[in-house]
């Protein structure tokens, strides 16, 4: 009874054992993220102003810069949610025990930690002497007869779906592991075809979790700084990538908080879809209670 | 009949768009790391250029040190917080959850440059800042892993049976909550050592040297070199992630049978 009793304590020492955690998570990552937020409404002169959002509100390079950043984190959150989804349900429905878990490790690792090795191994699958390139050329197909090139917007993409894939695999598959066996027996036995159980329980239930994954892969790629910093050392206009060139003193700027103020801006961008996936969850957990 | 064929066609597309995607780029990739000096032949010879090239060792070792050091922070902040919540903290649980989910709201390079501005000196004169940001951006993995496992056990009976039969807090976590969660703790942990050994990002706006921006580095002298470095850390990062996976099935199954 004893112990029983000491759960009973105050409010305030309640919470005495969340200190550490809530020291650390302040002073390592809010205090951080006010202080840019603070530098980017400082002038030069340490005066308070807003001139540094300038340069990203009108029409010029760093309104650019965004506009590419959001389109690149669109289309590969689409590509990588679509096929992501589709390795999930392939994965889940026939994939068990130990090759289950070996995909996922190989998931986890081009979803993490790709990064850089992705970049590199990428140049020699479809850089202009690569192997997949001389491959594709020997049937007939020039890739590189267009525009595309591995340091273009196309090439980004391309790079990008790498580790989006299988990001989506990895967020998606405890989803449609979700998908009880009861449901298909449940529709079977009221008459429902296979394609009238997919059109309205199957689809109804997996819609709330594919667009939160879709947000939360936006996010990611538009962050994503490593693979297009090793692979096309500023080729296509991105806003981690002009962030870098800032901070390592590459670009002279009248403005010394631009960065800041591009910072900031990637902040708000990442926040809008993470509210999307945040109200894509909530919608998911009401499923998963009834 | 029809769920055969439906299975077999699944199955071959899937695999036939994985080969196309990601199998036949890294073979490209590991035969183009083979390559021989001015594209002749084929050797070891870009692996053993790497391991020669200076930084090489230096930089593993540092990033090594590091990886470690966040995978062993990460687990004392945050194994005691995880277990509170689930215990007695529950009403802050939605707190904590909001601020580990936070840094995959902000972007990394916004949080490497707020911590250019707001770090003191004396831990932005040693490498060992980096550890804290490591911590920092596994958060949302640590959580979710650790609560998986936590509300997999029941905790109340176990920290109840403990305490009662004269446990202290201490020993309660180390000898009961510990190893009944040990499979949330390898994956917390192996997730922060993934992410740390890969981390670039924070790594190179700090201006620290580890093994990922060396690579960046040693890549613009040789690209066959990088092609190289860059296989070794996947084969290496896929073997070690899966011998993890399979290893921490079977301890599972053990306990399952234990039971």
């Amino acid at each position: 009874m004893q112990s029983l009793k000491s759960f009973k304590v105050k409010s305030f020492t309640a919470a005495l054992p969340l200190l550490p955690f809530l020291a650390f998570t302040g002073f390592f990552l809010l205090w951080p993220v006010l202080a840019v937020t603070i530098r980017s409404f400082k002038g030069n002169k340490n005066e308070w102003t807003l001139a540094n959002y300038h340069p990203i509100l009108k029409t010029g390079p760093y309104l650019h810069a965004f506009v590419t950043s959001i389109k690149l984190s669109a289309i590969t959150s689409i590509i990588g949610a679509a096929l992501g989804a589709f390795f999930a349900y392939v994965v889940v429905k026939y994939a068990h025990g130990k090759i289950s878990s070996i995909l996922d490790s190989i998931s986890a690792v081009f979803a993490n930690s790709g990064g850089v090795p992705l970049a590199f191994m990428f140049v020699a699958a479809f850089g202009t002497e690569g192997i997949v390139t001389k491959v594709l050329k020997f049937f007939g197909w020039d890739i590189y007869a267009g525009h595309f090139t591995i340091f273009s917007f196309g090439g980004v993409v391309l790079v990008y779906s790498f580790f989006q894939i299988p990001l989506m695999l990895l967020v998606f598959k405890p989803a449609i592991s979700g998908l009880k066996n009861e449901w298909v027996e449940a529709s079977r036995n009221l008459g429902a075809s296979n394609i009238f159980y997919w059109r309205r329980v199957a689809l109804p239930i997996l819609t709330p979790p594919f667009i939160g994954a879709f947000f939360l892969l936006f996010a990611g790629g538009f962050s994503a700084y490593a693979t297009a910093r090793a692979l096309t050392v500023g080729t296509v206009p991105l806003v981690p990538i002009i962030i870098g060139t800032l901070v390592d003193g590459n670009v002279i700027s009248d403005q010394a908080n631009l960065g800041d103020a591009l910072a900031v801006g990637m902040i708000l961008v990442a926040a809008l879809a993470m509210t999307g996936y945040l109200f894509a969850q909530r919608k998911t957990v009401q499923w998963k209670n009834l | 009949m029809i769920q055969k064929s439906s299975k077999f066609i699944l199955i071959s597309a899937s695999v036939i768009v994985s080969t196309l995607l990601f199998v036949i780029p890294l073979v490209a990739a590991s035969i183009y790391s083979f390559k021989g000096n001015q594209g002749k032949g084929y050797s070891f010879a870009n692996y053993l250029w790497l391991m020669h090239q200076d930084g090489f060792f230096q930089s593993l070792v540092t990033t090594l040190k590091l990886a470690i050091l966040a995978g062993a922070l990460n687990l004392i902040l945050m194994v005691p917080t995880m277990v509170f919540l689930n215990l007695k903290g529950a009403k802050f649980k939605p707190l904590v959850d909001f601020l580990c989910i936070l840094p995959l709201i902000i972007p990394v390079v916004s949080l490497a440059i707020g911590a250019q501005v707001s770090m003191p000196s004396i831990l932005q004169n040693t490498e060992y800042e980096l550890v804290f940001f490591y911590v920092v951006i596994s958060l949302p993995f640590t959580f979710r892993a650790l609560d998986n496992a936590l509300q997999a056990v029941s905790l109340n009976t176990l920290v109840e049976a403990s305490r009662n039969l004269g446990a202290t807090w201490f020993r309660t976590i180390v000898k009961v909550i510990v190893p009944s969660i040990k499979s949330g703790i390898f994956s917390a942990m192996f997730l922060t050592f993934a992410l740390s050994i890969g981390e670039y990002t924070i790594t190179s706006l700090l201006h620290w040297d580890t093994f990922s921006t060396w690579t960046v580095v040693a890549g613009q002298q040789n690209i066959l070199g990088a092609i190289a470095i860059s296989i070794f850390s996947f084969v290496g990062a896929i073997a070690l992630l899966t011998i993890i996976a399979l290893f921490s099935n079977k301890s599972k199954k053990l306990i399952e049978v234990k039971e």
